[in-house]
């Protein structure tokens, strides 16, 4: 018996993934199911599910209604993406230099600057954005501070009115999911031989050209890899936006999260969950056909 | 591998850990749970009666900003048991978390109307008053009331009301009724506590309806009538709506007992108006759910924490109105300027006219999927 398990390479394979197919099974596939299942079901009165196949919660979320059209939760949908769109438009603009330059730093300083970047996220991600609550209300420190130079040249100075609203929100995002984007995009700049910097200026190619037509391209796989990395998550998340957003800037992580809690419809939150789930899925296959699927993600 | 391959990996590795951690984040938060009370030096009282518990864990389900940590620390150290406590903001969402099952909790804080439902479905078991000496320290007027007739499965905790809060000092025109909160001069100023039942029911009393109203057509027109008063809200907060007061965020909005009164000593210029359409009045209790595990714990803790000498902190650090006699009376005996703020308050010791025209809210039964309905378009929007 133990001789032929030593012998058959299949069952050995089999063995050793079974940890991870148990956790695939029980973690992901399972409650996946139980979602979908439960989102053609309908609540009772009481905010119970309700187990019979129905479509009603799908169509109430396109807008189709027992009273008529009704757009809110397409707004929410695109009001999403589009928040989505701008963090990682923002992320990717601000994490490039800054992941360029660490590239470019002699190889001792390289592993202390990423500790850098890594050192906010020891500090839980709650505390973090209630802290640009602090900066960024009527009375913060931003406003203090802006009061106190506009004093200082007398210029009229009137408080920036940011918290809460959505551009605190997309400021709580980005600095969020920043580090996200600078780690995948500094391992791509980092792994590019200089040979071919050599190379391209030995063809005459500019600055600009070499970066254009060297560097950019092949620090693509980061770039796909941080997109992923922060898309995905902008568009599910809904602590960010109940928190710097006042409760007022509803994102469908939101609509799915109180629909489980304080609306009490378990039915519709998983109809809008498998709606963002789809929607991701079709947005990151078009998106890693069309740039390639990063190394990165490969390797992660 | 290279050397910079493994490092790649790593930082990808690092990558999905870190993301995992913040993606957990908010949902729940875990009380410390190390006794500091005697590294502080403070003295618990003594329990009395002292009851026989063999659990070693009690697991709460209340509200946040609600126990005070020294009430916690000193069960721990009385009687050497870990509390474990989870923290909600609102009933809908506590009702929804333990009708979903597998929650093991031995102790939860329903409002009265969520009370009456809970019963309904089952969720809670019969208290054993014999195990209850505390009841005899409860006020009788918090006691037998409709949602729990006899008090068969809940005891009072706190009491209160859902009012206007104004800072006068920056609000010209000081509102006496909801309807006055719809006056565009507030747009954009206000602050609302985030609870489907208290701001709807609000908004049922402008129109000269119900708060319990099960009339469709009355709920539609209410929907209507709040999302144009919610585009002015700044800000809905449960848990700490005082936060937003006291920083000048917000200068008006509706809020609960305890948060006025902690602003107002915050910040003199905050007053508490009753609205002219009459207050809506609530009152949170202790309950145990079906299933709960450390039944003997629940039950010191419920004759504990709400002893005379140690509730008393309540008027000091989370003041509502408070059902609890023995509290008030070692509060005269021990702290007299706390007892004479609490009474002096028209916060927390609401005014006898303000009960007597205050609405109570109840189970709407078949039309609750209409509040959750309009709650969610009302601020989906």
């Amino acid at each position: 018996m133990i001789q032929r398990f030593r012998e058959n390479r299949r069952l050995q394979g089999l063995l050793l993934i079974l940890p991870a197919m148990f956790v695939m099974v029980t973690l992901l596939v399972a409650p996946l199911t139980l979602t979908v299942i439960t989102s053609f079901g309908q609540r009772d009165a009481d905010g119970n599910v309700i187990y019979t196949f129905t479509l009603e919660n799908y169509w109430r979320l396109m807008g189709f209604t027992e009273s008529g059209w009704d757009d809110l939760y397409l707004r929410i949908l695109l009001r999403s993406l589009w928040l989505a769109v701008q963090t990682t438009t923002i992320v990717i603009l601000m994490a490039y230099p800054l992941a360029y330059f660490i590239a470019r730093s002699p190889e001792r300083r390289r592993n202390f600057l990423l500790f850098l970047v890594l050192v906010p996220l020891w500090t839980n991600f709650v505390i973090r954005i209630y802290a640009w609550v602090m900066i960024l209300r009527g009375q913060g420190v931003l406003n203090s501070m802006l009061g106190g130079v506009a004093g200082l040249f007398n210029a009229p100075f009137q408080p920036l009115d940011l918290y809460p609203s959505q551009t605190a929100v997309l400021i709580g995002m980005v600095y969020e999911f920043l580090p996200f984007m600078i780690l995948p995009i500094y391992t791509s700049l980092e792994k590019i031989e200089p040979n071919l910097y050599e190379a391209a200026a030995d063809l005459y190619a500019n600055a600009f050209r070499t970066f254009w037509r060297v560097t950019v391209p092949l620090s693509m796989p980061g770039i796909v890899a941080g997109t992923i990395l922060t898309f995905i998550p902008v568009i599910g998340t809904f602590v960010v936006s109940d928190i710097l957003g006042g409760r007022q800037v509803i994102l469908v992580g939101n609509l799915v999260q109180r629909q489980f809690l304080d609306a009490r419809n378990p039915p519709f939150g998983a109809a809008a969950s498998i709606i963002l789930l789809v929607m991701t899925l079709v947005l990151t296959l078009y998106y890693t056909r069309r740039f390639g699927l990063g190394e990165e993600i490969a390797a992660g | 591998m290279t050397k910079r391959r493994i490092w790649g990996v790593w930082s990808i590795l690092l990558i999905a850990a870190l993301l995992a951690a913040a993606c957990g984040g908010g949902a729940t938060t875990q009380a410390p749970a190390e006794s500091t009370a005697a590294e502080s030096g403070s003295t618990c009282p003594e329990p009395n009666p002292r009851m026989e518990v063999t659990s070693t864990q009690l697991n709460l389900f209340v509200w946040t900003e609600y126990i005070p940590q020294e009430t916690i620390d000193c069960f721990e150290e009385v009687y050497g048991i870990r509390v474990n406590k989870d923290e909600y903001s609102s009933n809908e969402e506590m009702y929804a978390k333990l009708s979903a099952g597998g929650a093991n909790y031995d102790l939860v804080q329903p409002t009265d109307y969520i009370v009456a439902l809970m019963i309904r479905q089952g969720l809670l078991q019969e208290l054993d008053k014999s195990r209850l000496a505390i009841m005899d320290s409860l006020d009788p007027n918090y006691l037998d009331l409709p949602f729990d007739p006899g008090n068969r499965y809940t005891i009072p905790y706190q009491a209160g009301t859902d009012a206007i809060v104004v800072n006068t000092e920056t609000v010209q025109t000081v509102p006496q009724s909801f309807a006055d909160l719809w006056n565009p001069e507030y747009a954009g100023r206000l602050v609302m506590i985030d609870d489907s039942r208290a701001i709807i029911g609000a908004t049922l009393l402008t129109l000269g309806y119900d708060v319990n109203t099960t009339d469709p057509a009355q709920l539609e027109e209410a929907k209507v009538k709040l999302a144009e008063l919610a585009r002015g809200v700044k800000i809905f907060d449960s848990d700490s709506p005082k936060t937003a007061l006291i920083a000048g965020d917000v200068d008006l909005g509706i809020v609960w007992t305890g948060e006025a009164e902690i602003a107002r000593r915050e910040l003199p210029s905050i007053e508490y108006i009753y609205p002219t359409e009459g207050a809506i009045l609530w009152q949170d209790n202790y309950a145990i759910p079906v299933g709960a595990p450390n039944l003997d714990a629940a039950y010191a803790w419920l004759n504990y924490s709400l002893q005379g000498d140690l509730f008393w902190r309540m008027l000091d650090e989370f003041p509502y109105t408070n059902p609890n006699l023995a509290a008030l009376d070692f509060a005269r005996e021990n702290h007299p300027e706390l007892y004479e703020a609490y009474m002096n308050s028209n916060i927390t010791n609401t005014p006898p006219e303000e009960l007597e025209r205050g609405h109570r809210m109840e189970d709407v039964g078949d039309a609750t999927p209409l509040y959750d309905r309009v709650w969610t378009e009302v601020k989906g929007g």
